[in-house]
């Protein structure tokens, strides 16, 4: 996961954050979309929310079988690009606007490292769950998905954010 | 022996020989790219097919599923990670790209190195 958040920020390095190039006019211009498409559009609306919610039961699956953080971040990150492609970049950045990705960005590596040191306090290892509740197998599902959360909100705003830098370059 | 029972064996060797060629030979930054993506797609083959046990399930736990065989999990969890990281490259990587086709306006090797160095 920590992989993934330093290519972000290489990427956002790289390409800027997005804003730099597009002016407003531009923007009004160029980010139609495929809204007059019709199948295009009817499809995506029927799917979306249901990648979305996929995207969910991985993450929270996770902890019993095949699936986890990464895997459902990159399945809710395809559906909101699939919704920017749609709908174009400045519907999708009202939804999810720049800020708040940075925000998942920073926000979800920090609640992984906050429950690996909170760990160490308790007098365990770094990110040992066992010492996060009296119980156990209770403290290991807790911390397995604190752990999750972190990773899938980290990954969704990663490839969300190098999304859009790619998307604002052609303006 | 029995050619066709290697059969991932010999697509990883293809697929790691293409990438490689890819890398090597090809002039355009995103062919390499693409290179580079093909010869980590054949070592994730290669990790996957060694881990693989004859007749296994895949490693999931499961109370009912005592004594099964199942596949190896450590090289499936080696080759997740491996698969992070071989989209990081890619991303950053064609973030370079981006850069250098606007600083050059090309993405060809030989043309940018022949800028270069006027």
């Amino acid at each position: 996961m920590f992989v993934v958040f330093t290519a972000g920020i290489g990427v956002l390095f790289l390409l800027g954050h997005g804003r730099v190039r597009g002016t407003l006019e531009e923007e009004t211009r160029t980010n139609e979309g495929l809204r007059h498409y019709l199948i295009p559009r009817v499809v995506g609306q029927l799917l979306i929310p249901f990648i979305i919610l996929f995207g969910l039961y991985v993450q929270f699956h996770g902890e019993y079988g095949p699936g986890g953080g990464f895997q459902a971040g990159a399945i809710i990150a395809a559906g909101l690009i699939l919704y920017a492609l749609l709908e174009g970049e400045k519907h999708a950045l009202n939804v999810v606007p720049q800020k708040v990705l940075l925000g998942m960005m920073a926000g979800g590596a920090i609640l992984y490292t906050t429950v690996g040191i909170f760990g160490m306090l308790l007098g365990g290892n770094f990110l040992d769950y066992s010492v996060l509740s009296d119980n156990t197998v209770k403290g290991q599902q807790m911390g397995i998905i604190l752990i999750e959360a972190g990773v899938g909100i980290t990954v969704t705003g990663t490839l969300l954010a190098i999304f859009h830098a790619f998307a604002a370059r052609d303006n | 022996m029995d050619i066709l029972g290697l059969f991932n064996y010999w697509v990883f060797a293809i697929l790691l020989m293409i990438g490689f060629y890819a890398v090597l030979a090809k002039k355009n930054l995103i062919k390499k790219l693409i290179g580079l993506a093909l010869f980590q797609s054949a070592v994730f083959l290669l990790y996957i097919t060694v881990g693989k046990v004859k007749g296994g399930t895949a490693p999931i736990f499961s109370a009912t599923a005592e004594g099964d065989v199942f596949s190896n999990p450590l090289p499936q969890v080696l080759i997740l990670t491996a698969i992070v990281v071989g989209i990081s490259v890619t991303a950053l990587g064609l973030g370079i790209v981006v850069r250098i086709r606007e600083e050059y306006g090309s993405i060809e090797e030989d043309e940018i190195l022949e800028m270069d160095r006027q």
